[in-house]
């Protein structure tokens, strides 16, 4: 049975690797829209994405788009499979229910 | 690390849930605009057709066809802004090539047929549109494959049902579909 990873298992972080996850493999999401779509603040996902590219499950990718500075973050590919590997977990858990 | 079933059952809803969202966010987002744009453009462009006769008909569907790729070409920037592909570069010149080609292709099937009235000129351009917005629905992205099917069907039922009519049927019943499905999505979505 896959085991549960604490990392993702926080809400937020888990709603983070859910948003990434749906992107296309390699497409990457700006951190102001991601922000609107998770409905968190800035400190708050600032600190979770820290976490997260500590882990190797995402990538920041900080660049200028228009002369304005903008950051991109996407799912990589360790991360995505962490992220299946886990929701295989829960739906092993939810079948003992 | 353990977590009793209840708690895995609300983790994946939230998985789920994002992932709608997501999804949701991403097609939806750009498509209205499109959708609403190019549905003021039909409407305009075949109720002048219907209703009006000459030269001015040619001039008002180059003008409202400029003004739709110019309020459209910002909406895709900042789209591409959002979210960024790695692929889409080589992808978008590809998509560039298959609709000039597409284009020639139209060109030359109507040279060839020599259509005998502006309808079946018209019905052969939204045929060839509709062809290409299949195809690039189907290699880019499926969620924007299924509504040129629906706009086909309504297409040809007014060439061959309505025929005296099919102008204003393209204009109000097609166009004005377009602008309220663009709504839709914009305010229920």
């Amino acid at each position: 049975m896959p085991d549960l990873n604490e990392t993702i298992h926080q809400p937020v972080r888990l709603k983070i690797m859910a948003a990434l996850v749906a992107l296309d493999s390699g497409n990457e999401v700006d951190f102001t829209y991601l922000r609107g779509l998770l409905e968190v603040t800035n400190g708050n996902l600032g600190a979770h994405l820290r976490k997260l590219e500590e882990a190797g499950y995402i990538t920041v990718n900080k660049t200028f788009v228009d002369r304005k500075p903008r950051t991109y973050v996407s799912a990589t590919p360790a991360g995505r499979e962490v992220f299946r590997e886990h929701v295989a977990a829960l739906e092993s858990i939810l079948k003992r229910k | 690390m353990n977590i009793s079933p209840d708690e895995a059952e609300e983790a994946l809803a939230a998985i789920q849930k994002v992932t709608d969202k997501t999804r949701r966010s991403i097609a939806g987002s750009g498509a209205y605009i499109f959708l609403i744009v190019t549905g003021i453009v039909w409407l305009v462009g075949f109720l002048s057709t219907q209703f009006l006769t000459g030269e001015i008909v040619a001039y008002i569907w180059i003008g409202i066809s400029l003004l739709g790729t110019a309020l459209s070409i910002p909406v895709g920037i900042r789209m591409g802004k959002r979210v960024r592909s790695p692929s889409f570069g080589p992808t978008a010149k590809r998509a560039t090539i298959f609709w000039l080609l597409l284009a020639f292709y139209a060109v030359a099937v109507i040279a060839v047929a020599q259509p005998a009235e502006g309808k079946q000129v018209t019905m052969f351009v939204i045929l060839f549109i509709m062809l290409g917005q299949l195809a690039m629905g189907l290699i880019l992205s499926f969620s924007t494959t299924w509504w040129a099917l629906p706009i086909t069907a309504l297409a040809l039922t007014g060439y061959f049902l309505l025929p005296d009519f099919f102008y204003l049927w393209m204009g109000v019943l097609v166009g004005g579909g377009m602008i309220a499905f663009g709504l839709y999505i914009r305010l229920r979505w």
